[in-house]
């Protein structure tokens, strides 16, 4: 944990906090820019949720895309009690949606034109001093309003929002706008969260990471988090998977990437080791943190693999390039981890020995897998583990 | 040959041959031409051919589809029972905010289309855990036009589209002609690879890849919409 430092205001958000230094000096913006798909209302409710919790904060929620209605019980969901604190005034809803639907507003503040927007909440900001606004979201008002119609709204909301000590978090869902509008909307506001997934065709993990801060070199560290009912955003240490077949140098490689590497192994009748249980390790790597954990290779453990493969967020499929005989035995095992679906890279491994198969040649043999990378390894000797790493890091990250 | 999948469309496959498996196809035309219907005899088929199929619903609700396909003798119980059905309901509203939600029954609004782009998504992890062939149908556009800036709801059906194809499936949109600006209407049409006219006399297939265009009379009959 960061120490707590002078005038910094906590988020709440696990790890974000830590990475800006204990949270947001007073009077800042701070923008979550979330690919579509990716929940980032959370992020807005638990902001102010916790806050009023903990440090008795003040705020409001400006809404033109969830009804207030849908946004209490959306609280509600996530376990924070918003009535009690709607009912005190303690927070309350600037209404942009309500009379757009033809329902009659609910909320201190209620806004029929977008184009009144500006006026209306820089008064609510107004009434909040030293507090919290929510504002979701940017996405449609740039499509209501316009571009540039949005953004001086937002340079005009934060200069309010300085003078009154209030934190700006704005909530924007980037849809395929043009990168220069981009690149306009980070510039105006103290500090931009992205929240990206990680995906192979589908989804299934989701990431945060400070992209621009004004008060803290951004260091671009990911953080894997999932989102509870009850409970709201929490951090986990994403899975790495090292697989392959029987000997291929799968605890060899674990080690030397992950060199606290535990391994649970026993002597086999050739009087080499074999791994029984799994090699479990823990990387860091260019700002990237990670669990490895390494599977047995023979066959008798195959029930071990559909679990593991579930977790992960990447595998590296670790082949012996001198046994070609051995690479539909990966294949298998790729299939029963259900890594199809995940980033992998293959490692062709034991490159220091003399009849190694080059990667063009294993991957000649293993039509299967056309765009599935293959980088040369020597596990024993150390070489191309970071060619390795980089290669799986940037795939899972699409960097 | 273009692998093509079942329309479960009475004489619409013999036209096409199918609608090409892995594209969205849009179905368009003045109200009351049948485009509801349309989805319900797709939505049939996939019950037919035990594909699941992700049904994105903003005018009518899961219990109400199914009361609408009974009228034809089609029966989704079962269906659903076994969980094949993926259902985001944008029209309960707030009523259907305190439903508890499953992964088969998500409720969304039609005016936020980020919480319905995650919905879809936690719903095709769940299919993509299971198949890579699957069907999608959205009816209608058309709520989503009317509730949310129009530029708005083409970036969000683009995103739509590219997840669905990505993770396999072969869909509908539907959209009832008129209801956007000229230009608007160009860009969804762009955005798909299928596109199917209904006027309640003739079906065109306006594009379909490998097709010219073709066109035949229908009508909607005790078995949904029969064509030629
Ligand atoms: N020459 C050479 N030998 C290697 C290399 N990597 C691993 N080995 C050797 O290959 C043998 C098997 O290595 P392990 O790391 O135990 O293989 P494993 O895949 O974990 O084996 P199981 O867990 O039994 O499936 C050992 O004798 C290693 O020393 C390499 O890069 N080059
Ligand atoms: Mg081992």
């Amino acid at each position: 944990m960061a120490a707590e430092i002078e005038g910094r205001r906590r988020t709440y958000i696990p790890m974000l906090d830590e990475m800006l230094g204990g949270g947001m000096p007073a009077g800042t913006s701070m923008l979550f820019t979330a690919m579509p798909g990716v929940a980032s209302e959370v992020f807005g409710c638990q902001i102010i949720a916790e806050r009023m919790r903990n440090d008795g904060d003040v705020s409001f929620i400006y809404t033109n895309t969830r009804t207030p209605v849908e946004i209490e019980h959306v609280f509600h969901r996530y376990g924070w009690d918003l009535r009690s604190a709607l009912d005190s005034g303690q927070t309350f809803f600037v209404d942009s949606i309500s009379s757009m639907m033809g329902m009659p507003a609910i909320g201190k503040y209620e806004i029929d034109d977008f184009k009144d927007s500006e006026k209306v909440v820089a008064e609510a900001i107004a009434d909040i001093a030293g507090g919290t606004a929510v504002i979701e979201d940017v996405s449609t008002l740039l499509d209501s309003i316009g571009v540039d119609q949005t953004f001086d709204m937002i340079e005009g909301l934060n200069e309010v929002a300085r003078s009154n000590d209030v934190n700006m978090i704005y909530l924007f869902t980037r849809w395929n706008y043009e990168k220069v509008m981009l690149g306009r909307l980070s510039q105006l506001v103290d500090c931009e969260v992205k929240l990206f997934s990680v995906e192979e065709k589908v989804v299934y993990r989701q990431v945060f990471a400070i992209t621009k801060s004004n008060w803290i070199e951004a260091s671009g560290t990911k953080i894997f988090f999932e989102v509870l009912e009850p409970g709201g955003v929490r951090v986990f240490i994403p899975k790495l998977l090292v697989t392959g077949p029987y000997n291929a140098g799968k605890t060899t490689f674990a080690h030397a990437i992950a060199p606290d590497t535990v391994s649970v192994e026993r002597q086999t009748f050739e009087l080499f080791p074999t791994t029984v249980g799994l090699d479990i390790g823990h990387l860091d790597y260019k700002g990237f943190s990670a669990d490895v954990f390494g599977t047995p290779g023979q066959e008798r453990f195959d029930l071990l693999l559909e679990p593991l493969g579930r977790e992960a967020i990447g595998t590296f499929i670790v082949i012996d390039s001198t046994k070609p005989e051995t690479f539909v035995r990966a294949k298998e095992m790729i299939r029963m981890c259900r890594t199809e679906a995940i980033p992998k890279v293959i490692i062709a491994n034991k490159q220091d020995l003399p009849n190694a198969l080059s990667p063009d040649e294993i991957k000649k043999k293993m039509a299967l897998w056309e765009g599935v990378p293959i980088v040369p390894v020597s596990a024993t000797d150390g070489k191309g583990l970071s060619e390795a790493l980089d290669t799986l890091f940037s795939l899972i990250y699409e960097i | 040959m273009i692998p093509k999948i079942a329309s479960g469309i009475a004489g619409l496959d013999e036209l096409t041959g199918g609608l090409p498996e892995n594209t969205m196809t849009l179905v368009y035309g003045p109200p009351k031409t049948g485009k509801s219907i349309f989805c319900y005899q797709f939505l049939r088929q996939a019950v037919a051919d035990g594909d699941l199929c992700s049904y994105l619903m903003t005018d009518y609700i899961q219990s109400q589809l199914e009361q609408q396909m009974m009228v034809f003798d089609w029966f989704i119980h079962d269906y659903i029972q076994d969980k094949k059905l993926y259902v985001i309901d944008t029209a309960s509203g707030s009523v259907g905010a305190m439903q508890k939600e499953t992964k088969n029954m998500m409720i969304s609004s039609p005016q936020n289309p980020t919480d319905i782009a995650s919905k879809v998504i936690q719903q095709l992890q769940d299919i993509y855990q299971q198949t890579r062939a699957f069907r999608s149908i959205l009816d209608s556009s058309t709520t989503l036009f009317a509730f949310n800036s129009p530029i708005l709801v083409i970036r969000v059906l683009k995103s739509y589209i590219m997840r669905i194809k990505m993770a396999g499936g072969t869909g509908i949109i539907t959209y009832t002609e008129g209801t956007a600006e000229t230009e608007i209407e160009t860009m969804l049409k762009a955005s798909v690879d299928n596109i199917i006219y209904l006027d309640s006399e003739t079906i065109t297939i306006e594009a379909m890849a490998g097709l010219r265009q073709e066109s035949a009379g229908y009508q909607i009959t005790d078995n949904g919409i029969v064509v030629g």
